[in-house]
């Protein structure tokens, strides 16, 4: 302010300022921020909107909460919840190695692995989910025995249909489909490791495989891990087909039951919504500390945890209350 | 191929560990029939959730029957009964029953009496429609019992014997006072839902044509499943549902009472105009297991047990006199 | 004095773009080497070659009697396996324009990685990775991750990460390049303690000050051939060569 007082108080040059205004002044005052006043009225409109349906899921009768309770945890809905968690699981896992396999068959200089893995990722993700399924569940027709061997040499073989249980064909259809996918997320996180580090691991003299598990893979995760868990996601809800190999998880047994109990169909799909969004929820968590974690070094100081936050604040109300 | 790694290696096992892991998990998913045939007595109507009566039927072994089945069945001790009940049921003829868990339906269940007639125990497997007849094609299944309809279509790769008849009727909400009074001129105007590929839809379609020759409308909506069809109707999407009597006079039964009851406005045999329509249970072609499953069916309608397991699931209008190898079904053209 | 490094008929192409002209070039052990040069003379490829991150499509380069990235067999020469060539590299270090250190691991795992990647004990690998981080100044800095530190504190560690496997010859390709002018002179400082401690350096800079204080010998290269070379008093203060002339003037200016 003061250094402000002591400026010559002549006015700057006509031709740099609108003319009629006074300059000084208006140059000491704070400018004005712009006011949004259509998003208070979009904000307003939503929330009536958001309010009005939230009233709706207390009135309508429709919902039949009670039912909803009574199926929420009960036994068939608990078994169908676990088949899903489990098959999810096991192909989210099995997929992720084999999409490094096939990734980096794809990358490596070997014409037939990389045309070899090009083709299986073009065939996989043309082909419908569900028609693997209808594939596999349909091997017994093609190949009744199944085996490892020579080709024309000797064979070990077992037969198709006594082998594979509808799980192991489930497991083996979802992740076939989706080891192509998450190839394609592998290939594009490992492309994305800057060419630098590769020259930096060369000429550190660093062995091969070390510089992939030990400096492009650690970096490459940071971009496949949000990828990936979108796959993992939509695995979950692809888990509903698999009652074409005869299995029925979560939204299958609320069908199956739906049919049992025609008057409890909308209750039973209440129940498989509100279990889905839990899966996806705690994925979601889990899904935060993991790229929390690969994100070390990316950034300068990582921004506390939800958890640590919460701390934080009441720690810091307490010594307020106390001093108080 | 590139060279195997130890860390290759490690991979491996880990998938191969998986792959145990999914092997093992498996072992403790398959399924067994809790009432072996051996006891005498077959419990029909299980579990049924007020779909029947839960009944017990006397049924033994019977020698000579038993001795024309094929070795390969006979070896294995039990008969495997396939239903095409996934995702969803269709009661009373093929569902899970209301301990969510027993496979209950009166079509599974007379497999039960054949299995029991045949000396066998009785394992019934449920899969979509589609892997019901895959099952049967690659012998995972012996034979289907699951509402199956006869059409000459289908006898190309399968072969049948009859055993009941197939009544139809409509379904409307019970607020809508329409009735059928069995005339196809009563459908003017309507949105009627029914089953893509069944009887009833060719039925359907027939009616479809000669009111649009009058100049009258019908619409014919198709849905994936049943509770895709009850919701429907529910919401006034549709007028009415045609498809198997059984199954619309559970439905009225169960929604009696709740939000949305339904009631059954009018009834018609599914023999259609022409041909009759029967229901049988389906083998794979040339499997030897035909002539046997008919002479147990005859064997059960002439000591009474086919009239103890019509009464238990309320089928009395759908009965045969007499099961059929192959009887003449509905034709080609009707898939 | 002997020769660590000898680079004979160095040739190499990209397409039609000839960026190598049959380079014959030798640094005696223990000397500092700087290479001057427009860009886009080869100097840098040059460098490059020396650890084999560039294949050379013919002539050769032997460290200490070794030939790099190839072996004779009959009267060719045939490149080496990825396992051998890693296994050479790392009696050979190199600094980066652009530091490329590990952003993922700590300054002190940047600097122990490739000693234990190599089979060193890794607490004793820990050990030296300490004192040389000290040697650079930077012991406050070991638990840190590279983007917390300036430009100049990571080549710094660069630098250390390159000294780490005790290498006979370290090579810098433009060190101080992508460095903000005020952190020039702390990582010039490193690379002037090194000088005289027996390794061999080859600098590629653009830092005649650097050049004319601290190389034995300067080269200056154009159009991927050496144009002129000799001590820095002969090539910075009196060129012969009128190219030299003019890159001198345009840089000096």
């Amino acid at each position: 302010m003061t250094a402000l007082a002591q400026r010559p108080t002549d006015s700057p040059p006509s031709d740099s300022v609108p003319p009629g205004i006074d300059a000084h002044r208006l140059a000491e005052r704070r400018v004005l921020p712009l006011r949004h006043p259509l998003r208070w009225v979009i904000t307003a409109l939503v929330l009536v909107l958001l309010l009005n349906f939230a009233q709706t899921l207390f009135t309508n009768p429709s919902w039949e909460w009670e039912k909803v309770g009574k199926w929420f945890f009960s036994p068939p809905i608990l078994k169908g919840l676990q088949l899903t968690i489990v098959a999810t699981a096991i192909s989210a896992v099995v997929s992720f190695f084999g999409g490094i396999v096939v990734a980096v068959a794809r990358l490596s200089g070997n014409p037939v692995l990389s045309t070899l893995s090009s083709f299986y990722i073009w065939l996989f993700r043309s082909v419908p989910l569900l028609l693997v399924l209808v594939f596999l569940f349909n091997l017994g027709n093609l190949y009744p025995e199944i085996g490892v061997g020579i080709p024309f040499g000797p064979q070990f073989t077992v037969n198709t249909v006594a082998t594979l249980t509808p799980l192991a064909l489930g497991v083996i259809g979802l992740s076939l489909s989706e080891i192509a996918y998450s190839a394609e997320v592998v290939r594009s996180g490992l492309l994305a490791v800057d060419q630098g580090q590769h020259e930096a691991a060369d000429a550190l003299g660093i062995p091969k495989r070390r510089q992939f598990t030990r400096i492009v893979l650690p970096q490459a995760l940071r971009s496949i891990v949000p990828a990936y868990v979108n796959q993992i996601i939509g695995l979950i809800k692809a888990s509903s087909l698999l009652y074409y190999v005869s299995l029925l998880d979560l939204f299958g047994i609320a069908q199956n039951l739906g049919s049992t109990y025609p008057t409890d169909v909308i209750p039973l799909l209440v129940v498989a919504t509100i279990w889905y969004l839990i899966l996806t929820s705690v994925i979601a968590v889990v899904q935060y500390y993991i790229e929390r974690f690969y994100a070390r070094g990316t950034v300068r100081v990582l921004p506390p945890t939800p958890l640590q936050r919460v701390r934080r604040a009441l720690s810091s109300r307490r010594a307020t209350a106390g001093v108080a | 191929m590139t060279i195997i790694t130890p860390k290759r290696l490690q991979t491996l096992g880990a998938l191969a560990a998986a792959a145990a892991l999914v092997a093992g998990l498996a072992a403790c998913s398959s399924s067994t029939e809790a009432a072996p045939a051996d006891t005498g007595t077959v419990t029909v109507a299980a579990f049924s959730n007020g779909a029947g009566t839960e009944t017990k039927i006397k049924v033994s072994a019977v020698e000579e029957i038993r001795k024309t089945l094929p070795k390969k069945v006979l070896d294995s001790g039990k008969l495997t009964i396939g239903i095409g009940a996934l995702p969803a049921g269709f009661p009373p003829l093929a569902f899970t029953g209301d301990d969510n868990e027993t496979l209950t339906g009166a079509e599974p269940d007379l497999g039960r009496l054949v299995a029991g007639v045949f000396g066998l125990k009785p394992e019934v497997k449920n899969a979509t429609w589609d892997n019901l007849f895959v099952g049967i094609d690659t012998g995972a299944t012996d034979v289907g019992f699951s509402n199956i309809t006869d059409t000459e279509k289908r006898k190309e790769k399968y072969d049948f014997a009859s055993y009941r008849g197939d009544n139809l009727a409509f379904q409307v909400k019970d607020s809508n006072k329409w009735e059928f009074d069995n005339n196809f001129e009563n459908l003017n105007g309507l949105n009627v839902a029914v089953g893509s590929g069944t009887n009833q839809e060719k039925i359907l379609l027939e009616w479809k044509t000669k009111l649009e020759a009058e100049g009258k409308t019908l619409t014919v909506t198709y849905f994936p499943d049943n509770n895709a069809t009850t919701l429907a109707l529910n919401s006034g999407k549709i007028d009415a549902y045609f498809g198997p009597n059984p199954g619309i006079a559970y439905g009225n039964k169960l929604s009696a009472g709740s939000a949305n009851p339904t009631r059954t406005a009018g009834i018609f045999s599914g023999a259609g105009e022409t041909l009759e329509g029967l229901i049988a249970a389906t083998v794979k072609k040339d499997s030897g297991l035909a002539q046997p499953i008919a002479d147990a069916i005859n064997y059960l309608i002439e000591n009474g047990q086919y009239g103890q397991w019509l009464d238990a699931w309320g089928l009395k209008n759908e009965a045969v006199t007499k099961s059929l190898v192959n009887p003449p079904g509905l034709p080609l053209d009707n898939n | 004095m002997t020769q660590a490094i000898a680079v004979h008929n160095a040739t190499k192409s990209y397409g039609d773009k000839t960026v190598l002209r049959g380079v014959d070039f030798s640094v005696e052990a223990g000397t500092v080497t700087v290479i001057l040069g427009p860009s886009g003379s080869g100097k840098s490829t040059l460098l490059r070659a020396i650890n084999h991150l560039e294949k050379l499509d013919e002539g050769f380069v032997s460290l200490n009697g070794e030939l790099i990235g190839v072996r004779v067999k009959g009267d060719r020469l045939k490149e080496l396996r990825p396992r051998e060539i890693l296994r050479q590299r790392a009696k050979i270090g190199f600094v980066f324009q652009n530091f490329n250190l590990f952003p993922h691991l700590t300054i002190l795992e940047n600097v122990s990685e490739a000693p234990i990647s190599h089979g060193i004990k890794p607490a004793e690998a820990r050990k030296t990775a300490a004192a040389l981080l000290a040697r650079v100044g930077l012991s406050d800095k070991e638990a840190s991750y590279p983007r917390q530190l300036s430009g100049g504190q990571q080549q710094r560690v660069a630098i250390a990460r390159a000294l780490a496997l005790d290498p006979d010859v370290i090579l810098f390709d433009e060190p101080t390049s992508a460095l903000d002018p005020e952190l020039v002179g702390e990582v010039l400082a490193v690379i002037r303690t090194l000088a005289g401690s027996g390794k061999t350096l080859i600098v590629v800079t653009h830092e005649i000050g650097f050049a004319r204080e601290v190389a034995d010998r300067v080269v200056f290269m154009d159009e991927g051939a050496i144009v002129e070379e000799g001590v820095p008093e002969q090539v910075l203060n009196h060129p012969a060569h009128s190219r030299t002339q003019d890159f001198l003037s345009k840089v000096l200016a």
